[in-house]
């Protein structure tokens, strides 16, 4: 599972970097294209419910995406590589 | 199905200024939902005027948006017409304390089965920061420029009063609590309130000393206190601070109730 956030719907609250245990969520930097500065990810890959919702089925921790008042906090299922055939031309 | 089934995506970013917690309590109120296992079909969102009731618009039910301070009323209509419904209001504290007050009252006594989310900002965000009825005695709003005067009202107090059966608060700090009344609201048949602070950075915040959003959540976090811990103090002869906010379950019981389902 990978972390993301939705740059759409974000308005730059900061609310998420509060709450978070791992302290992922750090303040942006930069406006973006929008003019809202959306915090940055620290090592997402430490989130609880990256690493462990697949193990017990359900969603762990998820505070950030409770607390996120403009629903941008969201995690996405990690690609699995799709083998492709490809012609090979000499 | 998840929480994001029951937004309507296409109506998003909503327009709740940033930082408002109006959208965290929406998260906990449709987790809830979701959680009993609702359909949404038979799930009808009703609110009345203000920014908070605005939310109905976001949720992808059949819903009414009302006029102010006029949502339990047709709530109530709703559930006498077609018991089989499950009903949730959203309701400002201007729309359920000040216009709406009678509707509130009454709503409780009658005990009718539907479950009433009350996003308190102690003030009227939407029309631009006057005091209400829930503004903290010494609160700045365009009203009252050198601090509220009056005493606020204890919304869960005047429910429990009137007869609701089940009365809880929290704050959209707390999410997880708050989501866990909101269901056992939802489970609960009769009148069921939950009654949860929420930051208004833009109306109420900047001018109480809340300078970032976070300032005021943080004040949630800090100034709130377990019905059951106040109780403990109480016995003790111990003072609670005024500025406190006491939260948790303040009723759970059986009274009869009108529009259960049969
Ligand atoms: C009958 C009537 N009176 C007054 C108004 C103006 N009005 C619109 S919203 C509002 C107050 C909203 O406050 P609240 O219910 O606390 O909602 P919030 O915006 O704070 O979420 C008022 C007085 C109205 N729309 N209709
Ligand atoms: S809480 Fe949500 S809206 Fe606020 S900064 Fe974080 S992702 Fe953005
Ligand atoms: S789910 Fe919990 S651990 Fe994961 S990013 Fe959100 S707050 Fe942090
Ligand atoms: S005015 Fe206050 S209540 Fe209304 S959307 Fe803005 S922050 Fe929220
Ligand atoms: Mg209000």
């Amino acid at each position: 599972m990978r972390l993301q956030i939705d740059e759409r719907r974000c308005k730059g609250c900061n609310l998420c970097t509060l709450v978070c245990p791992y302290r992922i969520f750090k303040p942006g930097k930069r406006a973006n294209r929008r003019g809202i500065v959306v915090p940055e990810l620290d090592r997402p890959e430490r989130c609880a419910n990256c690493r462990l919702r697949h193990l017990y089925g359900r969603t762990l921790c998820g505070t950030c995406q409770m607390i996120c008042p403009d629903q941008a906090i969201s995690w996405k299922e990690d690609e699995e590589p799709v083998p492709k055939k490809v012609a090979i031309e000499y | 199905m998840s929480e994001e089934d029951w937004l309507r995506q296409d109506r998003l970013p909503h327009i709740f200024c940033a930082g408002c917690g109006n959208g965290t309590v929406i998260n906990c109120t449709l987790s809830a939902v979701e959680q009993i296992g609702w359909k949404r079909q038979e799930t009808v969102f009703v609110s009345g005027i203000g920014c908070s009731s605005r939310a109905p618009g976001y949720i992808s039910t059949d819903s009414l948006h009302t006029t102010h301070g006029r949502a339990l009323a047709f709530a109530t209509g709703i559930k006498l017409a077609n018991p089989q419904l499950n009903i949730v209001v959203f309701t400002g504290d201007g729309d359920l304390a000040a216009i709406g007050g009678n509707h509130f009252i009454h709503a409780c006594r009658r005990n009718i089965d539907l479950t009433v989310v009350c996003l308190n900002n102690m003030i009227y965000g939407m029309t631009g920061g006057q005091g209400s009825p829930t503004t903290p005695m010494g609160g700045l709003s365009t009203t009252t420029p050198y601090g509220s005067g009056e005493p606020a009202f204890d919304l869960c107090g005047l429910a429990t009063a009137a007869g609701a059966n089940y009365v809880a608060r929290w704050t959209s700090y707390h999410v997880r609590e708050l989501t866990r009344a909101i269901l056992t609201g939802l489970e609960n048949p009769g009148f069921s309130f939950i009654e949860s602070l929420v930051q208004c950075p833009t109306n109420y915040g900047r001018r109480n000393r809340f300078k970032q959003v976070a300032d005021q959540i943080e004040y949630f976090k800090s100034h709130t206190i377990l019905v059951e811990k106040a109780a403990r103090m109480k016995e003790k002869g111990e003072m609670i601070p005024p500025e406190m906010i006491l939260a948790g379950e303040f009723v759970r019981r059986n009274r009869p109730a009108l529009g259960v389902r049969p």
